[in-house]
């Protein structure tokens, strides 16, 4: 009766951890302490990360974000097989008329990403194949889609996870583009 | 008094009997009351009658489009075709939740009426434990989420329903998928039974295997054909896209498929029993959580979860109990449960150890893989995928392994080594598959090293099935084919049959992956595109009614490119739904056993032309294919069971029971 073992009670300690994990981020969201659509990075304030990318385009020649110092720039994380992705093709379409915008394919095979842009249309003055997903660690991503706003310092001034939303746009990204000017 | 409220009024009755099915026949095994336990039977039977008319009142409150009732005028409409008026009474939260719950007092009287032989105070418990999962969902039907609220003012027409909902697939989709989750519950009630009459033992598993081989069959139809439906309905050429709502009806299939494996052990050799119980409980919790995650597009949106604080925190309360609960009686009573092992792990133990192992580990991947995202989205409310990158790294791999172990494990020997034809099964399937991959390789140039391991597995796995038939079969030994035939276990029949289903599905995945062909073009009417060996021409796009949609309809036609023979005539369509406003994309599919021609139409117009998609996808009807052989495998094993246990006398139970 009395066999009493302490490896029998980890699946309950294993559950009961990720119910108060649920439980609090119910509760954040019900209350609305937590501030949606805000996530902390390292990176603001910060010199964008520097890691060598090919070109989708070509391969031999790199992506340099150098080019681009001297105006805002948004970076964008995206995927062929991401469906969220997709949704916001539009809305980067409708931006990209005001900001030049650098596509970088994420853990993805050149030829879905060719096909992805042929779909869903090519807002991108230039983009970097992650293939293995080295550039996206380097930013610190936590999926796809994510997008990053640089400062004409190069400088990361914002950035967003999750799809880019007309609500994003004008209470966000429009605000700190700005500030900047 | 109305049918709505007389449905619910049968709703509050099942809730009442399901309570004294909970509690009544519980107080009988404790005093050792044959006439209290005999409770259990009859309010279980009772309370799915109760059901059975709300459910029913329901129905008819849909088919007659009676939009007094506030469901009705949500998620119906009177232009509607009756079928999807019919499934349309699912086709939403509170309507599929009270499917849900006929489904779970359905098996409960099902379980009541039979197992007349079944020891009495093992379905007592069982039945109180059914009685508890039962009335805890009438609760949360009938305080949160009730389906008869009456509207004051009847609105003329419904809003109607989700349009890419109505889908003949759909319509049956979720009724299949139910029937396994909720099938599995009996396994936890029988596992929680366990824990507290301490009596789990080979007759124990005995009863509860033909409960787990039917909630895994109807599980894997319903993963099967949601995977179909989304494959014609979405109109993106895939079959499964790791997205939250797929995952949630595939963890609790890898964990009822260990559990279908280690309730083997069980019957067989009295081992794995803790193990085999807490298996039985993850495999619910986590029917519990896919449902739930899906149920009222919580994963598409947290937002309408936090919309409605009750029925969020009635969630995460009877998810603490019916989990919370369970595991601490594992906590206390599991150690009871433990016996010496006594099994080398080069075995046919060893070898189920490992395939429970692989598939727990499976389980784990998806359950990161899926929360991950769904956690972030909860903190921030934003949507990302980590997508199928992380699950091509992850989760085929151990998939890989596991189906290395299937061919290994039938030839072992229980206890300990192998039996006399595994030599010849493991020899033959390895010279197979390093030939396949050999020649995969010479053949396809820059082949994948996955798709190079996949040719190889299909190798392994058929050579290896067909090697055991064969050695199992063979008129060399004595006694004619039919003789041999009949002495072979219906059992081991199902699990060539549910084995084989793998090398179909497989088959379908990776001639998908390495062959199809995909075309993405703007074609006026009268130009012509080339795929995978046909000439495609746009003849005209024309403009035509539904009966609750308008439609612009695309006439393809294939002709073979070498021979010009006409081949079939496709017509995709763009769909918008009048009353919902919604646009779908109607793929058109020409399925053959060797590929699938698949065309969807995009926007445009005559002048600047239309955007086409069209694929070729060879071998894609294959996968599900599979899906329906493992279904069948299942089902084949569950039924010989029932024909060999009527008879042969029972079991003896000749493993000593752990005593208190």
């Amino acid at each position: 009766m009395s066999r009493f073992r302490p490896t029998f009670f980890i699946p309950l300690i294993a559950f009961l951890g990720l119910a108060i994990i649920g439980g609090l981020a119910l509760q954040g969201t019900l209350s609305g302490s937590r501030n949606p659509n805000q996530l902390p990075s390292v990176l603001i304030g910060k010199p964008a990360p520097d890691v060598p990318l090919p070109l989708l385009q070509d391969s031999q020649a790199e992506l340099a974000l150098d080019a681009y110092r001297g105006q805002p720039l948004l970076v964008n994380f995206f995927a062929s097989w991401c469906a969220p992705c997709r949704a916001e093709a539009p809305a980067l379409e409708h931006l990209s008329n005001q900001i030049s915008i650098i596509g970088i394919a994420y853990k993805d095979r050149p030829q879905d990403t060719q096909k992805f842009l042929q779909q869903y249309g090519n807002p991108f003055v230039a983009i970097g194949r992650d293939d293995d997903g080295r550039a996206g660690m380097a930013w610190g991503v936590y999926g796809v889609p994510e997008t990053y706003l640089i400062d004409p310092s190069g400088q990361i001034k914002w950035r967003h996870a999750g799809p880019l939303t007309r609500d994003v746009i004008t209470s966000q990204l429009m605000q700190k583009l700005a500030e900047m000017q | 008094m109305g049918l709505t409220e007389f449905g619910h009024f049968a709703l509050i009755s099942a809730f009442v009997l399901s309570l004294i099915q909970s509690v009544v026949p519980l107080i009988g095994t404790a005093r050792h009351n044959m006439q209290l336990m005999l409770v259990g039977p009859a309010a279980a039977i009772s309370a799915a009658v109760a059901c059975v008319i709300a459910f029913g009142a329901l129905v008819t409150s849909f088919i007659r489009s009676d939009f007094s009732v506030a469901l009705v005028a949500n998620h119906s409409h009177s232009a509607k075709p009756l079928i999807y008026k019919i499934s349309g009474t699912w086709g939403n939260h509170e309507g599929s939740l009270l499917l849900w719950i006929l489904i779970l007092v359905i098996y409960g009287a099902v379980l009541a009426i039979s197992g007349r032989t079944m020891p009495a105070l093992l379905k007592a418990r069982i039945l109180a434990v059914q009685g508890m999962i039962t009335s805890g969902f009438l609760a949360f039907s009938l305080f949160t989420s009730n389906p008869f609220t009456r509207l004051a003012n009847a609105p003329i027409d419904g809003k109607g329903l989700n349009p890419i909902l109505q889908d003949p697939g759909l319509a049956i989709h979720p009724p299949m998928l139910y029937l396994g989750y909720v099938g599995l519950s009996i396994a936890f009630a029988f596992a929680v039974a366990g824990l507290i009459g301490g009596d789990v033992d080979r007759l124990w598993a005995k009863w509860m295997r033909p409960w787990i081989m039917a909630a895994w069959c109807a599980l894997t139809l319903g993963i099967a054909l949601g995977s179909w439906w989304a494959y014609y309905e979405l109109g993106w050429g895939g079959w499964w896209f790791w997205d939250p709502v797929e995952n949630a009806s595939l963890m609790p299939w890898l964990a009822a498929t260990a559990l279908l494996h280690s309730a083997i052990v069980v019957e067989k050799r009295g081992q794995l029993k803790s193990w085999t119980v807490l298996l039985a409980i993850l495999a619910f919790s986590l029917s519990l959580v896919g449902t739930f995650i899906v149920r009222s597009g919580l994963l598409t949106s947290v937002h309408s979860f936090a919309s409605d604080p009750a029925r969020g925190v009635f969630i995460l309360g009877i998810l603490l109990v019916a989990v919370g609960i369970p595991l601490l009686l594992y906590a206390w009573r599991g150690p009871q449960l433990m016996s010496v092992a006594d099994f080398n792990l080069k075995s046919r133990e060893g070898a189920l150890i490992a395939n429970n192992m692989l598939l727990v580990v499976a389980t784990a991947i998806v359950l990161l893989g899926t929360f991950y995202p769904l956690g972030l989205e909860m903190i921030t409310g934003a949507r990302i995928t980590v997508g199928p990158p992380y699950f091509d790294a992850t989760f085929n791999p151990v998939m890989g392994i596991l189906v290395v172990i299937m061919v290994i494990g039938p030839v072992m020997a229980w206890r300990r080594g192998a039996t006399p034809r595994a030599k010849t099964t493991l020899l033959a399937a390895s010279v197979l598959a390093i030939i396949a991959g050999v020649i995969g390789v010479a053949l396809l140039q820059d082949i994948a090293i996955g798709a190079v391991g996949a040719i190889m597995l299909i190798a392994w796995l058929a050579i290896g099935i067909a090697t055991d038939i064969w050695t199992q079969l063979k008129p060399l030994q004595r006694g004619g084919l039919a003789a041999r035939w009949h002495r072979l276990p219906t059992e081991v029949l199902g699990m060539w049959i549910a084995h084989f289903g793998i090398v179909v599905f497989l088959l379908g995945a990776t001639g998908d992956v390495l062959f199809r062909s995909e075309q993405v073009v703007r074609a006026k009417p009268g130009e012509v595109v080339t795929i995978a060996g046909r000439d495609v021409t746009l003849v005209r796009v024309f403009e035509r009614q539904g009966p609750n949609f308008q439609a612009l309809t695309a006439e393809l036609e294939y002709k073979d490119a070498a021979s010009g023979k006409f081949i079939a005539r496709l017509m995709p369509e763009k769909r918008v739904y009048t009353a919902e406003r919604q646009t779908t994309t109607e793929a058109a599919i020409r399925p053959r056993l060797g590929g699938d021609d698949y065309a969807v139409l995009g926007d445009g117009d005559d002048r600047i032309g239309y955007s086409l998609r069209l694929y070729y996808k060879p071998l894609i009807s294959w996968i599900w294919g599979g899906g329906a052989l493992m279904a069948a495998g299942g089902l084949v094993a569950m039924i010989g069971r029932r024909r060999q246990s009527a008879v042969t006398a029972p079991l003896p139970n000749s493993v000593a029971r752990d005593t208190a």
